[in-house]
């Protein structure tokens, strides 16, 4: 009908203004992250990477595994444990009643060197079964106190080794700093015309972290195995804690319950087949709880002391990737699947997989 | 009277036309439905409408079509029950739904469809105790199912008995205040919110504007979602097994004590920022295959109904995968680190080195391992998982540069005593590859020989076969979807096989051999 007006109001609200600048919408902003839509790699397996990959890893491995192995191999050792050698046959069956008499404790072996031996020359002490990595052991120290002459009574934390008989605290207290290592060897080289005595540099064997910042050089030992019962060795009094390189390494607690500890260095090369006599001082109880003392000679080379096992396990991943690479190529080779096959989607292959 | 004068009036009147008033569905509902019931989907509707307008609705959207078998179950008088009747009506209903689930059983033709229409009254009884596993049972074995005039509460015991009847998971979808037993009853709930007001909305555990966003809500964010939680937990057990489990074996080392191998502060941080931020990632981030991928291949969505990526199979492969990394990195530092000097300097390592050695170990043979697992990078994944082994690095260079009395062990560790130690460097690179090694051959043979779904179409994608190959594109694309007999493209099916079977039937009965048989119509 003529009449009849197209009706002003559009039906329902849902369709907006057409073209009208004033939107009104309530759909929020676009954007790349928020909708998912970021550019992105997405590297797949081909058989391409899958081989290349264990061939690098193989080409890389095995040279490095021959490198470390040469490393290890070059490094010469000797170790020789005389704890039990060093009894007197007196006291064969009362290793710590000897042990804690004050007889004259002195032991004399003696060292065959194997091969020639480049300076320098480290010699370590080896204890096992000394579980420096127990808890209790390892929380008994004081950092504060080790660091500076004011915090000389901060001994809390080493309890029981923290105050002296006499009621002073122990400086360096706890347990660790109580029981140092106090075996002593003195070296010579009987055949050797023209030096018969071999000295042990013992400067320069802790870290340098350790001598500058965590060990004071205005603190000096007090009270120390003052506590009533003797766990080790004893520390020079006038001596400065940060020039006492023993305490440091001594300090320093090992990982495992078998672990050497640097003694010393000897500056001078020796020859292959040379006898090294050692006249120790078979100070330390270990006998108390069948623990073990070795002493040890070793050169070191790149990667350190002797072991082959990073050398051996390189060359075995190595191994291991070069016949998987091979075992790759072969299954590739016998039995292709086209990339992008479609025949292989679950719906062309039949029932019964997904 | 009244109709004596209409009789009189109402004469010779000439008929103009007609109108009618169509409740529009709104926009992509039948294309939504049709894409759902390609994913694998089973699709009810209850409504408050009467079942005219339900049946209507139905035809609208293709859950109904021509040549489905409707089965009415109606209360057949409408008159005032009396008392005694009542358990006659039940004993009508309870045969109605007994003959349907009989004709259903002999129905031979396997691409029969059967609806089943119910109204709210009916639905009363049948929703007793006694009857509805019946009810259930039939209404399982129809392909669609329209429940017309039910009430609020009807709607929650029909999602209730539907979830717990069948044990799968179930989702409602609905716009008004009517609708909010239901969206609370099902396992997940959505709300449209619009024309009705927000009442669904608030009661929902999702919210959309339109229901046909319910498609890529399921399709895509579904999908992706199963995929991401999936993966995600299942690092987070390796990570974590890799990592504590190291602690307990070098406890036998400490006889005992208690003694942790690590310093505090790594232990700390470990599963704060220096493993956290990757996984973040991959949660938020990952994607299989991209978006239109997942709206053009539905049947992707049922790798999550059917439960691929965490079953025990996965979940326990990842749990032995810690294991091994974990015994992989405590071994191997053990033995490099074994007693010898580690320097060429002649320095023994102490707790402190081998425990910031088995640290760097742990970070970056698990962050290497999420690399692999990842297979979606944009730069957020490349910056939280570089990043992170790059903050272990420069944190472990800034706590040794803090005085002794907080990083005691670790000061300076790693400028003096490891950074310049070859063994060290070493021993990171051999435990990173070691570790992730079974993990590198079990997904290159699994790639190889058994792939999944995905893998081929991210292999189509990253070939650019389906820009090359259209047609092969296309063809898997409609046969990437699960057998439906509900929806327009089954409908479509449906009137495909119905004419051919017609073609087939003409062309069997003609006799004589040189006349073409007619074109169907």
């Amino acid at each position: 009908m003529s009449g009849h007006m197209a009706s002003s109001s559009n039906g329902g609200s849902g369709s907006g203004d057409s073209g009208a600048p004033r939107r009104n919408s309530k759909r929020p902003k676009y954007s790349k992250f928020t909708q998912q839509e970021l550019p992105a790699c997405k590297p797949i397996l081909t058989p391409k990477w899958v081989v290349s990959a264990f061939l690098i890893i193989a080409i890389v491995f095995i040279p490095i595994g021959i490198a470390c192995l040469l490393g290890s191999r070059d490094v010469v050792e000797v170790v020789e444990r005389y704890e039990t050698r060093c009894i007197p046959p007196a006291y064969a069956n009362n290793e710590v009643q000897y042990i804690q008499s004050s007889v004259d404790k002195t032991c004399n072996i003696s060292m065959t060197i194997p091969k020639r031996m480049k300076k320098p020359i480290y010699v370590y002490y080896q204890l096992d079964n000394f579980y420096q990595n127990h808890r209790r052991y390892v929380k008994s120290r004081s950092d504060k106190q080790l660091k500076s002459l004011k915090n000389e009574n901060d001994t809390s934390s080493c309890k029981p080794e923290h105050l002296a008989t006499n009621g002073g605290a122990i400086v360096p207290c706890g347990l660790i700093a109580w029981s140092l290592f106090n075996d002593t060897y003195i070296f010579s080289r009987p055949n050797n015309q023209n030096n018969q005595s071999l000295t042990v540099n013992k400067k320069g064997i802790a870290w340098k972290s350790d001598k500058e910042k965590r060990f004071g050089k205005d603190v000096r030992p007090k009270n120390f195995q003052g506590g009533g019962l003797r766990g080790g060795g004893d520390l020079d009094a006038t001596i400065p804690l940060s020039e006492q390189e023993d305490l440091m390494v001594w300090m320093r607690t090992a990982a495992l319950p078998t672990f050497r500890k640097l003694y010393g260095k000897i500056e001078v090369d020796l020859e292959a087949n040379e006898t090294i006599n050692v006249t120790l001082g078979n100070n330390y109880n270990t006998y108390s709880f069948n623990g073990k003392k070795k002493l040890v000679l070793s050169t070191t080379s790149w990667i350190g002391g002797r072991n082959d096992f990073l050398g051996i396990a390189y060359l075995t991943v190595g191994m291991i990737c070069l016949a998987l690479a091979i075992g790759f190529t072969v299954v590739y080779f016998v039995k292709p699947r086209r990339l992008g096959d479609p025949t292989f989607l679950s719906w062309n292959r039949g029932p019964g997989s997904h | 009277m009244l109709e004596l004068v209409a009789d009189m009036m109402e004469n010779d009147l000439i008929l103009i036309g007609a109108t009618a008033v169509e409740d529009k569905l709104q926009k992509g509902v039948p294309q939504c439905i049709d894409k759902l019931a390609q994913a694998g989907l089973k699709i009810w509707v209850l409504t408050g409408d009467k079942m005219e307008t339900a049946i209507n609705i139905g035809f609208s959207c293709s859950l109904l079509r021509q040549g489905m078998k409707q089965i009415c179950i109606t209360v057949m008088n409408s008159d005032a029950v009396a008392q005694e009747s009542k358990q006659a009506v039940k004993e009508n209903i309870s045969m109605q739904i007994t003959n349907a689930s009989q004709m259903v059983k002999l129905e031979k033709d396997p691409h029969a469809a059967f609806a089943l229409i119910i109204d709210g009254k009916t639905l009363s009884y049948a929703l007793e105790d006694d009857m509805k596993h019946q009810f259930l049972a039939l209404a399982v074995v129809c392909a669609s199912v329209i429940c017309c005039r039910v009430s609020p509460k009807q709607k929650a015991l029909v999602t209730r008995l539907v979830k717990e009847g069948t044990g799968k998971t179930t989702l409602a979808i609905g716009d008004g205040a009517n609708d909010v037993g239901m969206i609370q009853e099902a396992d997940i709930g959505v709300g449209i919110s619009g024309v009705e007001g927000m009442q669904a909305v608030m009661a929902s555990d999702f919210s959309i504007s339109q229901f046909r966003f319910l498609e890529r809500l399921l399709v895509v964010h579904g999908h992706w979602c199963y995929k991401r939680i999936a993966q995600m937990i299942c690092y987070f057990f390796y990570k974590n097994i890799a990592f504590g489990l190291t602690l307990f074996y070098f406890e036998a080392f400490t006889a005992f004590s208690g003694q942790s191998v690590y310093n505090d502060w790594y232990m700390l941080l470990f599963n704060v920022i220096l493993t956290s931020l990757p996984v973040i990632s991959l949660g938020v981030f990952e994607q299989d295959v991209s978006s239109e991928v997942c709206l053009q291949f539905p049947a992707l969505y049922q790798q999550g109904p059917k439960n691929l990526f965490f079953d025990w199979y996965r979940i326990l492969g990842w749990m032995g995968n810690g294991l091994y990394t974990s015994l992989v990195i405590f071994i191997l530092n053990i033995m490099i680190f074994y007693n010898q000097a580690f320097r060429a300097e002649g320095q023994t390592a102490d707790m402190a080195a081998m425990g910031a050695t088995m640290f760097s170990c742990i970070i970056t043979a698990v962050n290497c391992q999420i690399a692999l697992t990842m297979s979606h990078f944009t730069w957020i994944q490349h910056l939280f998982v570089w990043g992170s082994v790059t903050t272990w690095y420069l944190f472990l260079l800034l706590f040794g540069m803090l005085p002794p009395y907080y990083s005691e062990d670790a000061h300076k560790i790693l400028v003096e005593a490891l950074g310049p130690a070859p063994i060290y460097w070493c021993t990171i690179l051999l435990v990173t590859v070691a570790c992730n090694l079974p993990y590198l051959a079990h997904i290159s043979f699994q790639r190889c020989f058994n792939p999944m779904d995905h893998h081929i179409i991210q292999e189509i994608k990253y070939y650019k076969k389906d820009v090359e190959d259209q047609h092969m594109w296309r063809r898997e694309r409609s046969k990437a979807r699960q057998e439906t007999k509900i929806g327009f493209t089954a409908r479509v099916d449906a009137k495909i096989r119905q004419l051919k079977g017609k073609l087939q039937r003409r062309s069997s009965t003609l006799i004589l051999p040189n006349c073409m048989p007619s074109p169907c119509q």
